[in-house]
């Protein structure tokens, strides 16, 4: 599938005028079908690029908040009053923190305003990182005003600096194994952990010192080799967005 | 155009000066070559050109250091973006745009160029380095060597005065390398361009080169002309070495200049010497038949090799040609798409643990990727522990391998050598039947590669085990391979004793063999024995 080339702005601002929506309109149903449609478009129109494949993380990334968000919202705060689902033990507090509790009876509407609330939480993850793994990173350096020059050179060497880390902690791993270490357990994380810290710094400062040799930052204007402009295509997408923003 | 006035250079948290009052005046137009032993600061002494030591890298620097009149003290590196074009050891870690164009045109956006000026520019610098025809390629999917163009093009498009380059050729097979020196020589003629290169590989630059500055690692730098620099260094390039070992009066840095030189030698009548017998023992890899590939790209096609004890096997070919897809797939990393591999009769994929250490040793590419303790010391005892040998056997084997390692360094302040002697020695306490090295000499200075050949050939002549190694180097292969295999697009081309396959390729044939032509001789020794006989 053939990446449409759009302005490295556009896919940002669709993200945040659909945040926008989802928050205003803040109903489960259209959440989770905007999140559809996100995860829709990113799968249609991202290309074969390392940021591309930056979605999926995304994804478990927000599983995994929702998970977290859910359970602490049901254990810990104050009672709902409704449906008893089921009960667990309370934990006792001292006198001195009066309303809050830990544990207790799980009634429906404590689970769902928990639901509720962890989805919209991930839901603004996942579109945000949908934007991330449309745009090229690249690109968007080469449309950024000068004026974020710290910025800039900190988006392009995260940028670069991910997916590489996901290619070599796959060959420290593979390295590893052949030292016939088991892969399983924190232990090996650790083992993981040093070359990998090491390795992304020692990169990260070359490719900073690569981009200081060539002056980046240097002049305060900056010409552009074959501008990016806006065109029709970028103005529909942002267009469609606000419509959503407007029915919200 | 570069002056060096007075320079000393003290990193901080460090107890030896990198330079030491160094005086050196470049021309405009000079090659110039910087060596010296890894470690000694050959990078330093290329960044403290256009100042990013110590702006970048901290470190007390007294002295001045000029380029074009500009001292590095006064501006950033930045600002001198129009007069020093810098290409580092990895160009990919350096790289900031997508396409080849993208990324050519980076550095005339930054110093506000205007459109024309650029246009004119990109088309100029493609033409310059052949790189039309990849101009709107991703620059990840590009070969090494198209890389390392690029990254060249790039520094180049900004008009600079200085060209400085760190290691350009140590990750390119020698047709690459090749290419890429030519094209700095063309630059230095047709455009006077003043180039600064650091390599460890001299054989490959150093008849380019006008004059070396030669580091010592103790702070104290020689400079003059490679003829007088490398009379009687010990960083030298086998045909330096030849002619020493001839006891010819002078050194040449060509292998012309040396063919001239050794007219006489040459002439006279020599009995065939006798062939080296492949010694047979028994197979230890049996490759039969394995295909590899990657979505469209083939890695390997219906490849069969057996390997056998005693012999210490190089695998050659270009970059990209299936060399690494054949040393994962003999460790077990990658399962073949069709075909059958049996390391000491059992499938590699299925060793764990200690039967996997004590069965296949493995050197990856980044032989760091194998240590994560924290001093050597701990790396040592963990190996010990892993194999259940003697607590210190490690250590001694270090010892052995590579002596005066400070068994409190982290492996992070080694030198790339002294990594390579302390992975070695982690995956040689668990005494493995065959041991296999992924590009070992990468960034490894004469020294080193004498104590690696000399590891390896005692680990496969006297324990009866075998090497497989795949690399780019024909003098290590030279001096070290008792048989080549080699492999372009996938497919086995050539295989046999390591004299025959070497002599069948110029671009392959190391120094002493283009020397001595029509003689089979590979190393310094056979010419020796020779000779004498």
């Amino acid at each position: 599938m053939k990446k449409l080339p759009l302005h490295p702005f556009t896919w940002w601002i669709w993200a945040g005028l659909l945040v926008l929506a989802i928050i205003r309109f803040d109903s489960t149903i259209f959440t989770i079908s905007c999140v559809t449609v996100v995860a829709a478009v990113v799968f249609f129109f991202r290309d074969d690029a390392p940021w591309g494949k930056s979605f999926n993380w995304t994804l478990k990334l927000s599983l995994w908040i929702l998970l977290i968000r859910t359970m602490v919202g049901v254990l810990i705060g104050v009672p709902i009053p409704g449906t008893t689902l089921f009960s667990i033990p309370i934990v006792a507090l001292p006198s001195w923190m009066p309303g809050i509790r830990i544990g207790g009876a799980v009634t429906s509407e404590r689970l769902t305003s928990a639901l509720t609330e962890g989805l919209l939480i991930c839901a603004i993850i996942v579109i945000f990182g949908a934007a991330a793994s449309l745009t090229s990173p690249h690109r968007l350096l080469r449309v950024l005003p000068i004026y974020f020059y710290e910025f800039g050179v900190t988006i392009v060497i995260a940028a670069s600096a991910l997916p590489q880390l996901v290619h070599s902690v796959s060959r420290i791993r593979q390295a590893q194994f052949l030292r016939g270490q088991s892969l399983r357990g924190l232990k090996s994380w650790r083992r993981i952990a040093i070359p990998l810290l090491e390795e992304s710094l020692a990169r990260s400062l070359d490719l900073a010192a690569a981009m200081d040799s060539r002056g980046y930052g240097i002049s305060r204007k900056r010409s552009r080799y074959r501008p990016i402009k806006w065109r029709a295509v970028d103005a529909s997408v942002i267009a469609s967005a606000i419509m959503v923003v407007a029915i919200s | 155009m570069i002056k060096f006035s007075n320079v000393s250079l003290i990193y901080p948290n460090s107890t030896t000066t990198v330079l030491e009052n160094l005086n050196l005046e470049i021309t405009e137009g000079e090659m110039v070559l910087v060596i010296g032993p890894t470690g000694s600061g050959k990078s330093s002494l290329l960044r403290l050109i256009n100042g990013l030591v110590p702006h970048h890298t901290g470190g007390i620097l007294a002295g001045d250091i000029r380029v074009d009149g500009v001292s590095t003290q006064l501006v950033k590196p930045g600002a001198m973006a129009h007069l020093i074009g810098i290409v580092g050891q990895n160009p990919l870690n350096g790289f900031v745009a997508d396409t080849v164009e993208e990324e050519l045109a980076f550095g005339m956006e930054v110093l506000n160029l205007s459109n024309e000026v650029m246009r004119r520019r990109v088309e100029e610098v493609l033409d310059l380095l052949g790189l039309t025809a990849l101009r709107n390629r991703t620059i990840a999917t590009l070969s090494g060597g198209e890389q390392q163009r690029v990254a060249i093009g790039a520094a180049l498009v900004a008009h600079p005065k200085v060209l400085v380059l760190d290691e350009p050729t140590s990750a390119l097979d020698p047709i690459a390398a090749e290419e890429v020196l030519s094209i700095l020589h063309r630059l230095v003629h047709d455009l006077s361009l003043t180039v600064v290169i650091a390599e460890h590989r001299l054989e490959r630059v150093i008849q380019f080169a006008d004059r070396i500055v030669h580091i010592n690692g103790e702070g104290v730098a020689k400079v003059g002309s490679p003829e007088q620099i490398l009379m009687d260094s010990p960083i030298a390039p086998p045909i330096v070495h030849l002619a020493r070992a001839l006891g010819l009066p002078e050194i040449a840095t060509s292998v012309r200049e040396m063919r001239r030189m050794t007219t006489s030698i040459r002439n006279k009548d020599y009995e065939n010497s006798v062939k080296e017998n492949l010694p047979h023992g028994e197979t230890l890899i049996a490759v039969e038949k394995i295909s590899i590939s990657y979505g469209d790209h083939v890695a390997l096609k219906n490849f069969s090799a057996e390997i056998h004890a005693h012999e210490v096997v190089a695998v050659m070919g270009r970059n990209g040609a299936g060399k690494s897809s054949l040393l994962k797939s003999i460790a077990g990393l990658n399962s073949p798409d069709s075909g059958s591999i049996k390391v000491i009769a059992s499938d590699p994929q299925l060793l764990k643990g200690r039967s996997r250490r004590s069965a296949i040793g493995f050197i990856p590419q980044e032989p760091s990727d194998l240590l994560y303790g924290q001093s050597v010391a701990i790396e040592c005892r963990q190996a010990d522990t892993d194999n259940e040998i003697a607590a210190g056997t490690t250590a001694d084997l270090l010892a052995q391998l590579i002596p005066g390692i400070s068994s409190h360094m982290h492996p992070r302040d080694l030198s790339e050598g002294q990594r390579l002697g302390l992975a070695l020695s982690v995956v040689l306490s668990a005494n493995p039947e065959i041991l296999i090295l992924d590009e070992p000499t990468r960034g490894l200075d004469y020294q080193a590669k004498r104590e690696l050949v000399s590891i390896l050939i005692s680990f496969a002549k006297t324990f009866n085990k075998c090497v497989v190694l795949a690399t780019h180097d024909v003098e290590l292969v030279a001096e070290l391979a008792t048989r080549v295999i080699f492999i372009a697009d996938g497919e086995k081309v050539a295989d046999g004793p390591t004299i025959d396959v070497l002599l069948s390729s110029p671009a392959f044939a190391p120094q002493v063999a283009k020397v001595m032509a029509p003689h089979p001789w590979l190393r310094i020794s056979d010419v020796l024995e020779a000779i004498e006989n």
